[in-house]
Protein backbone atom coordinates (compact mmCIF):
# COMPACT_ATOMS: atom_id res chain seq x y z
CA UNK A 1 0.00 0.00 0.00
CA UNK A 2 1.30 3.27 -0.40
CA UNK A 3 2.39 5.90 1.80
CA UNK A 4 -0.22 8.19 1.01
CA UNK A 5 -3.16 5.58 1.38
CA UNK A 6 -1.56 4.01 4.23
CA UNK A 7 0.00 7.08 6.38
CA UNK A 8 -1.01 10.68 4.13
CA UNK A 9 -4.59 10.74 4.01
CA UNK A 10 -5.71 9.41 7.33
CA UNK A 11 -3.42 11.70 9.24
CA UNK A 12 -4.99 14.29 6.89
CA UNK A 13 -8.37 14.01 7.79
CA UNK A 14 -7.32 13.38 11.34
CA UNK A 15 -5.88 16.66 11.39
CA UNK A 16 -9.08 18.57 9.88
CA UNK A 17 -11.15 16.94 11.77
CA UNK A 18 -9.63 17.08 15.31
CA UNK A 19 -8.88 20.91 14.45
CA UNK A 20 -12.41 21.43 13.54
CA UNK A 21 -13.70 19.99 16.85
CA UNK A 22 -11.22 21.99 18.80
CA UNK A 23 -12.04 24.99 17.01
CA UNK A 24 -16.12 24.67 17.72
CA UNK A 25 -15.27 23.86 21.45
CA UNK A 26 -12.29 26.85 22.41
CA UNK A 27 -12.99 29.38 20.24
CA UNK A 28 -15.86 31.42 19.74
CA UNK A 29 -16.80 31.92 16.24
CA UNK A 30 -19.46 34.25 14.67
CA UNK A 31 -23.03 32.50 14.03
CA UNK A 32 -23.85 31.95 10.65
CA UNK A 33 -27.60 31.13 10.98
CA UNK A 34 -30.88 32.25 12.54
CA UNK A 35 -30.30 29.71 14.95
CA UNK A 36 -27.22 31.65 16.04
CA UNK A 37 -24.73 28.96 15.33
CA UNK A 38 -21.40 29.04 14.06
CA UNK A 39 -20.04 27.17 10.61
CA UNK A 40 -18.07 25.26 13.03
CA UNK A 41 -20.89 23.80 14.94
CA UNK A 42 -22.59 22.73 11.98
CA UNK A 43 -19.78 20.87 10.69
CA UNK A 44 -19.15 19.25 13.67
CA UNK A 45 -22.66 18.30 14.11
CA UNK A 46 -21.81 16.91 11.15
CA UNK A 47 -18.91 14.81 11.99
CA UNK A 48 -20.73 13.49 14.80
CA UNK A 49 -23.68 12.14 12.77
CA UNK A 50 -21.04 10.84 10.38
CA UNK A 51 -19.95 8.91 13.72
CA UNK A 52 -23.01 7.33 14.70
CA UNK A 53 -23.28 6.12 10.90
CA UNK A 54 -20.20 4.81 10.84
CA UNK A 55 -20.84 3.44 14.41
CA UNK A 56 -24.26 1.52 13.53
CA UNK A 57 -22.45 -0.08 10.27
CA UNK A 58 -19.71 -1.45 12.53
CA UNK A 59 -22.44 -3.10 14.56
CA UNK A 60 -23.34 -5.13 11.26
CA UNK A 61 -19.62 -5.78 10.86
CA UNK A 62 -19.53 -6.88 14.75
CA UNK A 63 -22.67 -8.93 14.56
CA UNK A 64 -21.37 -11.04 11.40
CA UNK A 65 -18.26 -11.76 13.19
CA UNK A 66 -19.94 -13.09 16.17
CA UNK A 67 -22.09 -15.30 13.64
CA UNK A 68 -19.01 -16.62 11.66
CA UNK A 69 -17.27 -17.29 15.19
CA UNK A 70 -19.36 -19.15 16.63
CA UNK A 71 -21.21 -21.02 13.90
CA UNK A 72 -17.18 -22.67 13.29
CA UNK A 73 -17.12 -23.64 16.86
CA UNK A 74 -20.87 -25.29 16.44
CA UNK A 75 -19.79 -27.01 13.16
CA UNK A 76 -16.88 -28.68 14.80
CA UNK A 77 -18.35 -29.20 17.97
CA UNK A 78 -15.62 -27.73 19.95
CA UNK A 79 -15.36 -29.34 23.45
CA UNK A 80 -16.32 -26.69 26.47
CA UNK A 81 -17.71 -23.96 23.69
CA UNK A 82 -19.98 -25.12 20.70
CA UNK A 83 -23.25 -24.72 23.07
CA UNK A 84 -22.68 -21.74 24.47
CA UNK A 85 -22.03 -20.94 20.94
CA UNK A 86 -25.38 -22.39 20.12
CA UNK A 87 -27.29 -20.86 23.45
CA UNK A 88 -25.70 -17.19 22.32
CA UNK A 89 -26.90 -17.55 18.52
CA UNK A 90 -30.24 -18.89 20.00
CA UNK A 91 -30.32 -15.19 22.01
CA UNK A 92 -29.15 -12.82 19.46
CA UNK A 93 -32.04 -14.94 17.06
CA UNK A 94 -34.78 -14.38 19.42
CA UNK A 95 -33.93 -10.68 20.37
CA UNK A 96 -33.63 -9.90 16.81
CA UNK A 97 -36.75 -11.19 15.79
CA UNK A 98 -38.83 -9.66 19.05
CA UNK A 99 -36.81 -6.24 17.76
CA UNK A 100 -38.05 -6.18 14.63
CA UNK A 101 -41.42 -7.40 14.65
CA UNK A 102 -42.94 -5.90 17.99
CA UNK A 103 -39.96 -2.81 18.29
CA UNK A 104 -37.09 -2.16 20.61
CA UNK A 105 -38.91 -0.04 23.11
CA UNK A 106 -42.02 -3.07 23.11
CA UNK A 107 -43.25 -4.99 26.11
CA UNK A 108 -42.42 -7.30 25.08
CA UNK A 109 -38.24 -6.60 24.47
CA UNK A 110 -38.34 -4.70 27.56
CA UNK A 111 -39.40 -8.20 29.42
CA UNK A 112 -37.06 -10.52 27.75
CA UNK A 113 -34.63 -7.73 28.32
CA UNK A 114 -35.08 -6.89 31.49
CA UNK A 115 -36.08 -10.68 32.69
CA UNK A 116 -32.78 -11.78 31.01
CA UNK A 117 -29.84 -9.41 30.37
CA UNK A 118 -30.37 -7.03 33.49
CA UNK A 119 -30.63 -10.04 36.12
CA UNK A 120 -27.57 -11.91 34.25
CA UNK A 121 -25.86 -8.20 34.30
CA UNK A 122 -26.84 -7.51 38.02
CA UNK A 123 -25.10 -10.95 39.07
CA UNK A 124 -22.16 -10.35 37.30
CA UNK A 125 -21.63 -6.50 38.81
CA UNK A 126 -22.43 -8.47 42.31
CA UNK A 127 -19.98 -10.51 42.06
CA UNK A 128 -17.64 -8.12 41.73
CA UNK A 129 -17.53 -8.56 45.59
CA UNK A 130 -16.16 -12.01 45.72
CA UNK A 131 -13.06 -10.72 43.27
CA UNK A 132 -12.37 -7.70 45.36
CA UNK A 133 -12.62 -9.73 48.58
CA UNK A 134 -9.42 -12.27 47.10
CA UNK A 135 -7.90 -8.91 45.86
CA UNK A 136 -7.46 -7.61 49.05
CA UNK A 137 -6.54 -10.46 50.75
CA UNK A 138 -3.66 -10.71 48.68
CA UNK A 139 -2.96 -7.22 48.54
CA UNK A 140 -3.25 -7.17 52.66
CA UNK A 141 -0.51 -9.52 53.54
CA UNK A 142 2.53 -8.18 54.37
CA UNK A 143 5.54 -9.10 52.59
CA UNK A 144 7.79 -5.77 53.17
CA UNK A 145 7.77 -2.31 54.29
CA UNK A 146 5.44 -0.73 51.59
CA UNK A 147 3.17 -3.52 51.81
CA UNK A 148 3.19 -3.37 55.58
CA UNK A 149 1.75 0.60 55.31
CA UNK A 150 -0.34 -0.65 52.56
CA UNK A 151 -2.32 -3.08 55.23
CA UNK A 152 -2.47 0.38 58.08
CA UNK A 153 -3.85 2.71 55.70
CA UNK A 154 -6.14 0.02 54.12
CA UNK A 155 -7.23 -1.22 57.41
CA UNK A 156 -8.13 2.47 58.65
CA UNK A 157 -9.64 3.40 55.50
CA UNK A 158 -11.97 -0.02 56.30
CA UNK A 159 -12.48 0.53 59.66
CA UNK A 160 -13.84 4.00 59.01
CA UNK A 161 -16.20 3.01 56.34
CA UNK A 162 -17.79 -0.43 58.61
CA UNK A 163 -20.64 1.52 60.75
CA UNK A 164 -19.67 0.36 63.71
CA UNK A 165 -16.00 0.97 64.16
CA UNK A 166 -16.99 4.16 63.06
CA UNK A 167 -19.37 4.47 66.00
CA UNK A 168 -16.77 2.83 68.36
CA UNK A 169 -13.88 4.44 66.64
CA UNK A 170 -14.38 8.26 65.79
CA UNK A 171 -10.69 9.16 65.57
CA UNK A 172 -10.46 6.21 63.68
CA UNK A 173 -12.85 7.14 61.25
CA UNK A 174 -11.14 10.89 61.55
CA UNK A 175 -7.73 9.47 59.84
CA UNK A 176 -9.75 8.06 56.99
CA UNK A 177 -11.27 10.53 56.23
CA UNK A 178 -8.22 12.41 56.30
CA UNK A 179 -6.24 9.43 54.15
CA UNK A 180 -9.42 9.51 51.61
CA UNK A 181 -9.94 13.09 51.34
CA UNK A 182 -6.42 14.67 51.47
CA UNK A 183 -4.06 12.11 50.53
CA UNK A 184 -5.94 9.88 47.97
CA UNK A 185 -7.35 12.42 46.57
CA UNK A 186 -4.14 14.79 46.03
CA UNK A 187 -2.47 11.68 44.50
CA UNK A 188 -5.49 11.00 42.56
CA UNK A 189 -5.63 14.38 41.17
CA UNK A 190 -1.68 14.55 40.74
CA UNK A 191 -2.54 11.10 37.80
CA UNK A 192 -5.26 13.11 36.48
CA UNK A 193 -3.01 15.98 35.74
CA UNK A 194 -0.30 13.71 34.16
CA UNK A 195 -3.22 11.61 32.52
CA UNK A 196 -4.33 14.90 31.00
CA UNK A 197 -1.24 16.49 29.98
CA UNK A 198 -0.39 12.73 28.39
CA UNK A 199 -3.63 12.56 26.19
CA UNK A 200 -2.99 16.32 24.83
CA UNK A 201 0.42 14.94 24.26
CA UNK A 202 -0.52 12.00 22.46
CA UNK A 203 -3.52 13.67 20.21
CA UNK A 204 -0.78 16.65 19.29
CA UNK A 205 1.69 13.91 18.30
CA UNK A 206 -1.40 12.37 16.55
CA UNK A 207 -2.20 15.28 14.55
CA UNK A 208 1.16 16.20 13.59
CA UNK A 209 1.54 12.30 12.00
CA UNK A 210 4.46 11.32 14.47
CA UNK A 211 2.15 8.91 16.68
CA UNK A 212 0.34 6.31 14.08
CA UNK A 213 0.44 3.15 15.99
CA UNK A 214 -3.37 3.28 15.66
CA UNK A 215 -2.16 3.16 11.85
CA UNK A 216 -0.15 0.02 12.59
CA UNK A 217 3.69 -0.18 12.32
CA UNK A 218 4.66 1.73 9.18
CA UNK A 219 7.85 0.96 7.82
CA UNK A 220 10.53 3.31 7.90
CA UNK A 221 9.86 4.45 4.16
CA UNK A 222 6.17 4.73 5.18
CA UNK A 223 6.90 6.88 7.59
CA UNK A 224 9.06 8.91 5.13
CA UNK A 225 11.92 8.10 6.19
CA UNK A 226 14.75 5.62 4.12
CA UNK A 227 13.96 2.10 3.35
CA UNK A 228 13.75 -0.33 6.64
CA UNK B 1 -2.25 26.53 29.65
CA UNK B 2 -3.21 24.57 26.58
CA UNK B 3 -1.24 27.10 24.52
CA UNK B 4 1.45 26.53 26.78
CA UNK B 5 1.91 22.48 26.44
CA UNK B 6 1.30 23.04 22.60
CA UNK B 7 4.76 25.06 22.33
CA UNK B 8 6.00 22.72 25.26
CA UNK B 9 5.82 19.95 23.15
CA UNK B 10 6.38 21.32 19.59
CA UNK B 11 9.53 22.41 21.06
CA UNK B 12 10.85 19.24 22.66
CA UNK B 13 9.84 17.29 19.02
CA UNK B 14 11.99 19.80 17.50
CA UNK B 15 14.69 19.57 20.39
CA UNK B 16 14.53 15.51 20.01
CA UNK B 17 15.49 15.93 16.37
CA UNK B 18 18.78 17.37 17.37
CA UNK B 19 19.76 15.20 20.42
CA UNK B 20 17.77 11.73 21.45
CA UNK B 21 16.42 12.66 25.06
CA UNK B 22 16.56 10.27 28.00
CA UNK B 23 13.29 8.95 28.53
CA UNK B 24 12.70 6.63 32.21
CA UNK B 25 12.29 2.95 31.68
CA UNK B 26 8.54 1.38 31.56
CA UNK B 27 9.60 -2.17 33.34
CA UNK B 28 5.68 -2.75 31.91
CA UNK B 29 6.57 -2.48 28.35
CA UNK B 30 10.29 -4.01 28.66
CA UNK B 31 8.21 -6.89 29.38
CA UNK B 32 6.57 -7.04 26.56
CA UNK B 33 8.78 -9.84 24.66
CA UNK B 34 8.99 -12.02 27.78
CA UNK B 35 5.16 -12.14 28.04
CA UNK B 36 4.96 -13.23 24.64
CA UNK B 37 7.67 -15.52 24.49
CA UNK B 38 6.05 -17.10 27.72
CA UNK B 39 3.18 -17.93 25.80
CA UNK B 40 5.07 -19.38 22.56
CA UNK B 41 6.75 -21.34 25.29
CA UNK B 42 3.99 -22.37 27.12
CA UNK B 43 1.86 -22.69 23.41
CA UNK B 44 -1.04 -20.91 24.78
CA UNK B 45 -2.31 -17.53 23.36
CA UNK B 46 -1.93 -13.79 24.54
CA UNK B 47 -5.06 -12.05 25.32
CA UNK B 48 -5.50 -8.37 24.86
CA UNK B 49 -8.47 -5.95 25.56
CA UNK B 50 -8.45 -2.09 25.08
CA UNK B 51 -11.80 -2.00 27.93
CA UNK B 52 -14.85 -0.19 27.07
CA UNK B 53 -13.06 2.61 24.92
CA UNK B 54 -14.76 3.84 22.42
CA UNK B 55 -13.76 6.14 19.36
CA UNK B 56 -16.28 8.74 19.89
CA UNK B 57 -16.03 9.27 23.46
CA UNK B 58 -13.84 11.49 25.84
CA UNK B 59 -11.92 7.94 26.53
CA UNK B 60 -10.95 7.90 22.87
CA UNK B 61 -7.26 8.97 23.57
CA UNK B 62 -6.70 5.78 25.97
CA UNK B 63 -8.00 3.35 23.17
CA UNK B 64 -5.83 4.72 20.84
CA UNK B 65 -3.01 4.41 23.24
CA UNK B 66 -3.67 0.69 23.80
CA UNK B 67 -3.91 0.17 20.00
CA UNK B 68 -0.38 1.30 19.46
CA UNK B 69 0.55 -1.66 22.18
CA UNK B 70 -1.40 -4.35 20.49
CA UNK B 71 0.26 -3.05 16.93
CA UNK B 72 3.56 -4.03 18.75
CA UNK B 73 2.00 -6.87 20.73
CA UNK B 74 0.89 -8.38 17.16
CA UNK B 75 4.19 -7.86 16.05
CA UNK B 76 5.85 -9.71 18.57
CA UNK B 77 3.08 -12.70 18.50
CA UNK B 78 3.41 -13.10 14.40
CA UNK B 79 7.11 -13.09 14.93
CA UNK B 80 6.98 -16.05 17.86
CA UNK B 81 4.42 -18.03 16.10
CA UNK B 82 1.60 -17.07 19.25
CA UNK B 83 -2.05 -16.64 18.82
CA UNK B 84 -3.45 -13.64 19.65
CA UNK B 85 -6.64 -13.03 20.87
CA UNK B 86 -7.92 -9.38 20.84
CA UNK B 87 -11.20 -8.95 22.78
CA UNK B 88 -13.05 -6.03 21.78
CA UNK B 89 -15.87 -4.12 23.31
CA UNK B 90 -17.34 -1.61 20.23
CA UNK B 91 -17.43 -3.01 17.41
CA UNK B 92 -16.16 0.18 15.60
CA UNK B 93 -12.52 -0.77 16.92
CA UNK B 94 -12.85 -4.02 14.92
CA UNK B 95 -11.65 -2.96 11.29
CA UNK B 96 -8.58 -0.70 12.65
CA UNK B 97 -7.71 -3.73 15.24
CA UNK B 98 -7.61 -6.12 12.19
CA UNK B 99 -5.49 -3.74 9.85
CA UNK B 100 -3.44 -3.41 12.92
CA UNK B 101 -2.89 -7.50 13.36
CA UNK B 102 -3.16 -8.20 9.83
CA UNK B 103 0.19 -5.72 8.91
CA UNK B 104 1.97 -7.06 11.74
CA UNK B 105 1.86 -10.60 10.23
CA UNK B 106 2.54 -9.40 6.75
CA UNK B 107 5.57 -7.77 8.36
CA UNK B 108 6.89 -10.67 9.74
CA UNK B 109 6.16 -12.32 6.43
CA UNK B 110 3.24 -14.69 7.67
CA UNK B 111 0.14 -13.45 6.32
CA UNK B 112 -0.98 -17.06 6.34
CA UNK B 113 -1.30 -17.47 9.62
CA UNK B 114 -3.38 -14.69 10.34
CA UNK B 115 -6.68 -15.79 10.51
CA UNK B 116 -9.17 -12.50 11.68
CA UNK B 117 -12.53 -14.00 13.07
CA UNK B 118 -9.52 -16.15 15.31
CA UNK B 119 -7.36 -12.81 16.43
CA UNK B 120 -10.57 -10.02 16.76
CA UNK B 121 -13.77 -11.04 18.50
CA UNK B 122 -15.99 -8.83 19.17
CA UNK B 123 -18.04 -9.63 22.36
CA UNK B 124 -20.71 -6.94 23.15
CA UNK B 125 -21.55 -3.52 23.25
CA UNK B 126 -23.07 -4.25 26.76
CA UNK B 127 -20.42 -4.04 29.72
CA UNK B 128 -21.30 -6.96 32.16
CA UNK B 129 -21.67 -9.07 28.79
CA UNK B 130 -18.10 -8.17 27.54
CA UNK B 131 -16.78 -8.86 31.16
CA UNK B 132 -18.25 -12.30 31.04
CA UNK B 133 -17.02 -13.51 27.64
CA UNK B 134 -13.33 -12.16 28.45
CA UNK B 135 -13.69 -14.07 31.58
CA UNK B 136 -15.22 -17.51 29.34
CA UNK B 137 -12.23 -17.16 27.05
CA UNK B 138 -9.72 -17.14 29.68
CA UNK B 139 -11.81 -20.05 31.08
CA UNK B 140 -11.51 -21.81 28.23
CA UNK B 141 -8.60 -20.90 26.61
CA UNK B 142 -5.79 -20.25 29.43
CA UNK B 143 -3.83 -17.39 27.69
CA UNK B 144 -0.28 -17.00 28.91
CA UNK B 145 0.04 -13.43 29.06
CA UNK B 146 -3.37 -10.92 29.49
CA UNK B 147 -2.48 -7.00 28.22
CA UNK B 148 -5.13 -4.82 29.34
CA UNK B 149 -4.35 -0.88 28.20
CA UNK B 150 -7.25 1.45 27.99
CA UNK B 151 -10.14 2.84 29.77
CA UNK B 152 -11.75 0.07 32.27
CA UNK B 153 -14.77 0.55 34.94
CA UNK B 154 -15.81 -1.99 36.94
CA UNK B 155 -14.93 -4.97 34.89
CA UNK B 156 -10.87 -4.23 35.83
CA UNK B 157 -11.02 -6.57 38.78
CA UNK B 158 -13.25 -9.37 37.06
CA UNK B 159 -10.13 -9.35 34.17
CA UNK B 160 -7.54 -9.32 36.55
CA UNK B 161 -8.39 -11.77 39.03
CA UNK B 162 -10.30 -14.11 36.96
CA UNK B 163 -6.52 -14.13 34.24
CA UNK B 164 -4.54 -14.10 37.90
CA UNK B 165 -6.44 -17.68 39.06
CA UNK B 166 -5.50 -19.31 35.53
CA UNK B 167 -1.83 -18.03 35.81
CA UNK B 168 -1.51 -15.62 33.39
CA UNK B 169 1.11 -12.87 33.32
CA UNK B 170 -0.54 -9.65 33.21
CA UNK B 171 0.40 -5.70 32.31
CA UNK B 172 -2.49 -3.48 32.80
CA UNK B 173 -2.44 0.45 32.04
CA UNK B 174 -5.49 2.52 32.51
CA UNK B 175 -5.75 6.47 33.01
CA UNK B 176 -8.91 5.97 34.88
CA UNK B 177 -8.03 7.00 38.38
CA UNK B 178 -10.61 4.59 40.03
CA UNK B 179 -9.36 1.47 38.71
CA UNK B 180 -5.89 1.89 38.93
CA UNK B 181 -5.45 0.49 42.78
CA UNK B 182 -7.21 -2.56 41.58
CA UNK B 183 -4.89 -3.14 38.68
CA UNK B 184 -1.78 -2.11 41.13
CA UNK B 185 -2.65 -5.36 43.65
CA UNK B 186 -3.28 -8.10 41.23
CA UNK B 187 -1.48 -7.73 38.06
CA UNK B 188 1.86 -8.41 37.41
CA UNK B 189 3.17 -5.04 35.61
CA UNK B 190 1.35 -1.89 35.94
CA UNK B 191 1.42 1.49 33.50
CA UNK B 192 -0.39 4.60 35.67
CA UNK B 193 -2.29 7.30 33.95
CA UNK B 194 -0.42 9.32 31.64
CA UNK B 195 2.38 6.29 30.78
CA UNK B 196 -0.44 4.40 28.42
CA UNK B 197 -0.01 7.61 26.20
CA UNK B 198 3.69 7.31 25.98
CA UNK B 199 3.45 3.74 25.33
CA UNK B 200 3.26 4.36 21.52
CA UNK B 201 6.13 6.58 21.75
CA UNK B 202 8.23 4.34 23.87
CA UNK B 203 8.00 1.00 21.77
CA UNK B 204 8.35 3.25 18.30
CA UNK B 205 11.86 4.34 19.41
CA UNK B 206 11.14 7.25 17.73
CA UNK B 207 13.29 10.27 19.36
CA UNK B 208 11.10 13.42 17.95
CA UNK B 209 7.92 11.00 19.72
CA UNK B 210 10.14 10.67 22.85
CA UNK B 211 10.87 14.24 23.14
CA UNK B 212 7.05 15.12 23.13
CA UNK B 213 7.13 13.48 26.75
CA UNK B 214 9.62 15.95 27.53
CA UNK B 215 7.21 18.97 27.00
CA UNK B 216 4.60 16.75 29.16
CA UNK B 217 7.36 17.08 31.96
CA UNK B 218 7.62 20.70 31.50
CA UNK B 219 3.69 21.12 31.55
CA UNK B 220 3.38 19.34 34.50
CA UNK B 221 6.15 21.69 36.14
CA UNK B 222 4.06 24.72 35.35
CA UNK B 223 0.98 22.60 36.92
CA UNK B 224 2.87 22.24 40.13
CA UNK B 225 3.61 26.13 40.19
CA UNK B 226 0.63 26.73 39.62
CA UNK B 227 -0.92 24.58 42.23
CA UNK B 228 1.72 26.22 44.74
CA UNK B 229 1.03 30.09 43.58
CA UNK B 230 -2.88 29.03 43.88
CA UNK B 231 -2.13 27.57 47.43
CA UNK B 232 -0.47 31.20 48.68
CA UNK B 233 -2.26 33.23 47.26
CA UNK B 234 -5.91 31.83 48.31
CA UNK B 235 -4.19 31.78 51.78
CA UNK B 236 -3.38 35.18 51.50
CA UNK B 237 -6.97 36.30 50.26
CA UNK B 238 -6.32 36.54 46.85
CA UNK B 239 -8.25 34.48 44.04
CA UNK B 240 -5.98 35.92 41.66
CA UNK B 241 -4.80 31.91 40.45
CA UNK B 242 -8.89 30.66 40.81
CA UNK B 243 -10.15 33.16 38.57
CA UNK B 244 -7.26 33.25 35.79
CA UNK B 245 -7.56 29.35 35.53
CA UNK B 246 -11.66 30.29 35.16
CA UNK B 247 -12.74 27.73 38.53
Amino acid sequence: MSTTLKKTIPVAIVFVVALLVMMDYFIVTPPTDAAGKSWTSGAVKDLQNWGIILTAFSLGFGAVNLFYFHSKHISRRTPDQWFFSLWLLIVIVIFTAVGVFTGPTSTSYNWIYNASYFALSATVYSSLGFYMTSGLYRALRIKNIESAIFMVVGVIVLAKNAPALAVYSPALAAWGSFIENVITTSAQRGIMIGGALGAISLGIRTMTGRETGFLGKLTEEEKGGGTE
Amino acid sequence: MLILVWIFILGSMEMAKKKLLPFRKLTGLDALPEMVGRAAEMNRPVHFTTGLGSLTESVAPQLVAGLAVLAHVSELCAKYGVKIIYSVYAAQVMPIATELIKAAYVKAGKPEEFHAEESVRYLSGEQFAYASAVQGIAERERPAANIMIGPFYAESMLFSETFQRIGSIQLAGTARGYQIPFFAIVCDYLLIGEEIYAAGAYLSGDPVQVGTTRGQDYGKIVALILMILGILATAAGSTAITSLLGM
